[in-house]
């Protein structure tokens, strides 16, 4: 391949990227002592963060103005300080007010949260389809539109061999899951055996695998790098064991990838060069 | 019973009384008897004699001695069997108590009205418990097209699966047998209105005339029903296996119609128990909550009835 | 540790003749005895429950599996856990126990209305834990002994997931439970709609009698519906049997989700409601107060009742329903905080211009209406469908319901056991011990239950025995937190030895004094064998 002369567009281009590759490394998988959602690497997830925000602050300030209403309470209306009780025990006014304001609150929350629930849901115009087959205990992918990409099972690395690769033990499989970054996926998720739950924080989608049914649901990867997701729906004595891997590649790399039979030019594609492919890239 | 103390109230204090603990008893024999009988799970290994006598399924010394190869006696049978029978001996104390003490006068009004509450309460919480069959039934019924669509390689003959007993059976003819029991039921329900009447008047001679043809119709019912099943069970000659395993639809069937046939059978105990109180010169024209109860019961069977006969039989059948 | 005392009580030889040991606790028809035995029940189901939930919480102190032998055994005990805590420790304390005890006092009857059919719901209940007692060592699937597919029993999991008898054994014991619960309801519904003292009308009625009302409904009519899904469960396991979730038939696996929380979300607002009746004496009690707004708290746990019966799919937001049900699922799920919410500021209006003493049992009054908000309100955050897809089946799940159960509906049961002790047993609790047990116990579940949120919100999944070592910290803290609650519950037992083997001095009929305004509180401690022989008669108007 050709590489153009350089110019600064693809050397920006390629920094940015990088730098985003690095904030994405960071969010693709649980941050250590982490207490907060997973950084959003999909439309959807960045949607449901901001829901989960606004949640969040509402139901704090509830709790906020209960406990300090109530510590009040507690040192105001002490018996030393308060000896003879009052016996009003009516107050329509207030009664009216506790009912309305909480539904003023909900219907304030309804909003947001119904819009992320339908976008969720509705899968826009997909440009590729993956089927995603639970099975006790491992995933097994196909590339419902490549046909020569074959499908393969995804099983967990045992300790060993996750630490000898430097990749997270009961994160890593053995197989990732490579997808296109900026790209509408949708995901037929079902189960051969019990019911299993296909994963990914990062993207905000869970869908579960039952036997007998496949279930839809869609996700964009905006971030490229490595993403871990767990199954999440009990099913069986390995249930912690069956972790879902997604390799998010430009769609250059993708295109290659397929072009390939569904294995890297050079297996170890790293990262870094990515951009640099980028330029290359055809059109 | 409060002692020494002058009692001014009519509730009813009763003395400490053996049946619930024993109840509790006879409900755990019959709790390991339905799993040993049923669960015949563990696979031999010669391990442990014991727990696999326990364990060997009761269900298959039955299929064994049905297909007339020789059964061997299992821990299924013996446990089960002693359970029911244990049941069985505490339902009749229990309730010869009851009714001793109705006999007795302790039933003042107020304790009256409290056990027609109480009869109402349970018949609420068996018609929910149909409720449970009826939604697993429509489910099945309704959405199967949709779950067919979710997954055509699967479901490929979704609607027949969920319309009809087996593949190729065409599901029972709504209108011979269970219209003629439909006809049973509804008949039996005017006959025992007719005994409830008749001993208000005080025409004893009819209640029990009434009684005796209400329990009639009601095995007759079971009869029919029984016919019904062994010719469903014989639909597999045509190769398919028409029974409560074939699909969903057998399943529901089966289970909708079995839990309901169960509880005609109860029906007709609790009204027989009235023919035989009266016969021995129980329940008066006053006071007979006894007859009251069990005439409750059987309309609410029958209405469950009328139910599955409308949509488990015809409606399906229909769209089947 | 039966140590009700048996004579040299006044209120006691002189009216009663109390029947032989044996006779009085087995063929027990006394609502108090068959209370107490309830509440005995309770407790040694939650030392079970608790074992269980501890031994869970070793093996997740640390990555890696070193406490239990095998994932599979791992799964057991969570699954018994959760059955064992709801079915034979809440339930149990709450509704029988503490129903038992009072509601037909409150409402001034001398007894139940079927004193025999009584002891029956509670002889059942012996009968369900050696059923699922049984089931731990019998053999459950490929993995092992017992079963491992969580307290929700999903199929296939629960069918060709373990064909093993264990799960067999847990079917029969709940549905021994079940029917302990239903014929409790009966009696219930009975008793406090024909029993009721003359005068007392259902809204001069007090509110833990209306809250076990509405609780009897609640399980009369979502009991028979689990009932019929285990029926179900069980004729599918048996091999030849039943399709009905077996999708190769036509069967439908989500079928059972939906029967199973037709009931579970009704269960869990049985498992709460009893502790708002029980918190609303506490709180009117100890602020020398009568309830606020007191027709209002009534109807609110009605309408909770009510609409907690429309919500179940709540907990099915991932199993690919459409989206409108999804949404309305969502909507009438938001509406329950409206009720729940008019409660919580009831009972901030009843303490306001009240006179507060801070007794034991007031202080987990209090504890419970804070920590429950904050349960509460993490509920409505799960409810928002779109933000449980990420959500669902991770720790901020098992932190929300902790919050509610092991801190909403258990504190509510050691606020009535600290209440009523004197009450109970006439003698009355060592204040310090007490404390030592309220501290511990809030400190410690606090530090158990507030890091699994984090927990959750970091995307750990729930039922794992092993996790990613970036769960570690708060995993750790969390397990920290469990050693605390265990010292909190060896003083409650402590307190228990203590007050009962010690047996001090006797405590009068009233002695929490003004305030304590219910019937329970004009009479003997304990109350005579049989009380009420001449009925109470209630004054005034409705107006409360
Ligand atoms: C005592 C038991 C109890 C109680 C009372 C509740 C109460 C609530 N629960 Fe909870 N729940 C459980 C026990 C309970 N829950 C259990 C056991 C599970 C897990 C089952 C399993 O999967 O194993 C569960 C799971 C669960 C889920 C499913 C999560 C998932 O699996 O993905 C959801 C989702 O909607 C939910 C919601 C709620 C809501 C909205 C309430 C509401 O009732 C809360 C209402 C209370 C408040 C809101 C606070 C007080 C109100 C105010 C201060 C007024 C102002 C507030 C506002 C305006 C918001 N719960
Ligand atoms: C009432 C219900 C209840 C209670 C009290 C508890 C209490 C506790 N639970 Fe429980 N838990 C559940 C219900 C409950 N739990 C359920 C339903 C699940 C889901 C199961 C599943 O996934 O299927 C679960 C799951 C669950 C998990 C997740 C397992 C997993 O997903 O892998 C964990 C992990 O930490 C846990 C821990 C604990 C701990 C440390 C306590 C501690 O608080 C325990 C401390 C001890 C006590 C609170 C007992 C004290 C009470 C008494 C001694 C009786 C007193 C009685 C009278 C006075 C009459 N529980
Ligand atoms: Cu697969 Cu859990
Ligand atoms: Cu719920």
């Amino acid at each position: 391949m050709r590489l153009s002369r350089p110019n600064f567009k693809s050397f920006i281009a390629g920094s940015a990227a990088a730098l985003a590759l690095g904030g994405a490394a960071f969010a693709n998988k649980p941050t250590p002592g982490g207490w907060w959602l997973q950084e959003a690497a999909s439309p959807v997830m960045e949607e449901l963060t901001r829901v989960h925000n606004i949640v969040f602050v509402i139901i704090c300030v509830i709790l906020l103005v209960v406990t300090v209403l109530m510590a009040y309470i507690m040192i105001r209306f002490r018996e030393k300080a308060n000896p003879v009780p009052s016996k009003t025990t009516h107050h329509v006014g207030l009664e009216v007010v506790w009912t309305i304001v909480p539904v003023l609150i909900l219907l304030a929350m309804v909003g947001p949260s119904m819009r992320l629930l339908y976008m969720q849901d509705r899968l826009p115009e997909t440009e590729m389809t993956i089927k995603a087959i639970g099975n006790t205990w491992n995933w097994e992918y196909e590339y419902v539109d490549y046909e020569n990409v074959d499908s393969f099972v995804a099983n967990p690395l045992d300790k060993a061999e996750a630490k000898s690769k430097g990749v997270p033990y009961l994160l890593a499989t053995d197989n990732a899951l490579v997808v296109p970054i900026g790209t509408k996926i949708k995901v037929l998720v079902t189960s051969v055996n019990n019911m299993h739950s296909w994963a990914m924080p990062a993207f905000g989608v869970k869908m579960d695998a039952v036997p007998g049914l496949v279930n839809e649901t869609w996700f964009e990867a905006t971030k490229e790098g490595t993403f871990y997701g767990q199954c999440s729906e009990i099913c069986g004595a390995l249930h912690y064991k069956m972790p879902i891997e997604i390799e998010v590649v430009s769609k250059a790399e993708f295109a290659r990838w397929v072009a390939n039979d569904g294995a890297f030019a050079t297996r170890n594609a790293s990262i870094e060069n990515l951009p640099v492919t980028r330029i290359a890239a055809p059109k | 019973m409060a002692g020494h103390a002058v009692v001014e109230h009519d509730y009813h204090l009763i003395p400490p009384s053996p049946w619930p603990f024993l109840s509790g008893i006879a409900a755990l024999t019959w709790g390991l008897g339905m799993v040993a009988f049923f669960a015949g799970l563990v696979e031999r290994t010669g391990e442990n004699p014991m727990m696999e006598w326990f364990f060997a399924s009761g269900l298959d010394t039955v299929k064994a001695s049905a297909l007339g190869k020789g059964s061997e006696v299992s821990g299924g049978w013996i446990i089960l069997l002693i359970g029911c029978l244990f049941a069985v001996y505490v339902m009749y104390g229990w309730w010869r108590d009851v009714a001793r003490e109705s006999e007795a006068g302790d039933h003042t009004p107020v304790v009256d009205i409290g056990l027609r509450y109480g009869m109402i309460m349970f018949i609420m919480q068996e018609a929910m418990f149909f409720v449970g069959w009826f939604w697993m039934f429509f489910e099945l019924g309704f959405f199967h097209k949709l779950r067919a669509g979710w997954n055509p390689d699967v479901l490929e003959n979704a609607s027949e699966y969920a319309t009809s007993m087996a593949p190729g059976v065409t599901s029972v003819d709504a209108f011979n047998l269970p219209l003629i029991n439909t006809l049973i039921l509804l008949l039996s329900g005017t006959t025992v209105t007719w005994a409830h009447h008749a001993l208000i008047h005080g025409d004893r001679k009819g209640a029990k005339w009434g009684l005796f043809l209400t329990v009639t119709l009601g095995i007759l019912f079971t009869v029919f029903q029984g016919i019904e099943y062994v010719e469903l069970f014989h639909a597999r000659g045509e190769g398919h296996e028409a029974w409560i395993g074939a699909n969903a639809y057998g399943s529901a069937f089966f289970m909708a119609t079995g839990f309901h046939g169960f509880h005609v059978l109860i029906g007709t105990i609790f009204l027989a128990v009235c023919w035989l109180r009266m016969l021995k010169g129980g329940l008066k024209s006053e006071k007979h909550f006894g007859l009251e109860a069990a005439a409750w019961y059987w309309h609410f069977v029958d209405v469950v009835w009328l139910f599955l006969f409308a949509f488990v039989y015809i409606v399906f059948a229909i769209s089947g | 540790m039966v140590a009700i005392p048996d004579t040299g009580y006044s209120s006691y030889d002189e009216n009663d003749e109390k029947p032989s040991f044996f006779a009085r606790w087995f063929y027990s028809t006394n609502h108090k005895d068959i209370g107490t035995l309830y509440l005995i029940f309770g407790i040694f189901s939650g030392l079970i429950g608790g074992f269980l939930s501890f031994m869970m919480r070793m093996e997740l102190a640390t990555p890696g599996i070193d406490v239990f032998n095998s994932e599979h055994q791992y799964l057991v005990f969570a699954s018994m856990h959760g059955l064992i805590m709801i079915f034979f420790m809440v339930m149990p304390a709450l509704i029988g126990g503490f129903g038992n005890w009072f509601v037909p006092i409150m409402i001034g009857a001398p007894d139940m209305a079927f004193p025999r059919m009584n002891n029956l719901s509670f002889w059942l209940l012996p009968t369900a834990l050696i059923c699922l007692l049984i089931s731990f060592v019998v053999p459950g699937a490929a993995e092992g002994d017992g079963f491992g597919g969580g307290w929700v029993m999903y199929p296939p999991l629960s069918t060709t997931g373990s064909p093993g008898p264990a799960f067999d054994f847990i079917i029969i014991g709940l549905l021994a439970a079940g029917f302990s619960s239903i014929f409790g309801a009966i009696n219930f519904i009975t008793t406090i709609l024909n029993m009721r003292a003359p005068g007392m009308t259902l809204h001069k009625m007090p509110l833990f009698a209306w809250s076990v009302l509405v609780t009897a409904f609640l399980l009369l009519l979502a009991l028979p519906v689990l009932a019929a899904a285990l029926f179900m469960l069980f004729t599918d396991r048996i091999e030849g049997g039943t399709g009905f979730f077996d999708p190769s038939r036509g069967g439908d696996p989500q079928m059972f989700q939906h029967l199973f929380w037709f009931f579970g979300h009704p269960e869990v607002y049985i498992m709460i409601l009893p502790a708002f009746g029980i918190v609303s004496h506490v709180i009117s009690t100890f602020s020398k107060k009568p309830i606020f707004g007191y027709l209002g708290m009534a109807y609110a746990m009605v309408a909770i009742g009510v609409v907690g019966f429309v919500v179940w799919a709540h907990h099915m937001y991932t199993v690919g329903m459409d989206v409108n049900v999804k949404a309305y699922f969502l909507a009438a799920t938001l509406v329950i905080a409206v009720p729940t919410g008019v409660k919580i500021f009831s009972w901030l209006a009843t303490m306001w211009g009240g006179s507060i003493r801070y007794t034991i049992p007031m202080q987990w009054a209090i504890a419970f209406i804070f920590l429950f908000v904050v349960g509460g309100v993490t509920g409505v955050m799960l409810a928002n469908a779109g933000v449980d897809t990420y959500l669902h089946d991770t720790y901020y799940v098992v932190a929300h319901f902790h919050y509610v159960l092991s801190m909403g509906a258990v504190f509510g049961i050691f606020c009535g056991f600290y209440y009523w002790f004197g009450k109970m047993f006439g003698v009355m609790y060592n204040k310090y011990l007490a404390a030592a047990h309220f501290w511990l116990f809030f400190i410690g579940v606090n530090v158990i239950f507030f890091p699994q949120h984090f927990l959750g919100m970091n995307g750990m999944p729930r039922r794992y025995i092993d996790y990613p070592e970036e769960f570690e910290l708060w995993n750790q803290v969390s397990s920290f937190g469990a050693l605390i609650t265990l010292a909190g519950v060896f003083f409650f037992f402590l307190m228990l030895l203590e007050a009962l083997v010690l047996n001090r001095k006797r405590v009068g009929d009233n002695y929490w004094g003004e305030g304590a305004t219910t019937l329970e509180w004009t009479l003997s401690s304990p109350p005579p064998y049989h009380q009420f022989n001449t009925l109470p008669r209630i004054e005034g108007s409705d107006e409360h």
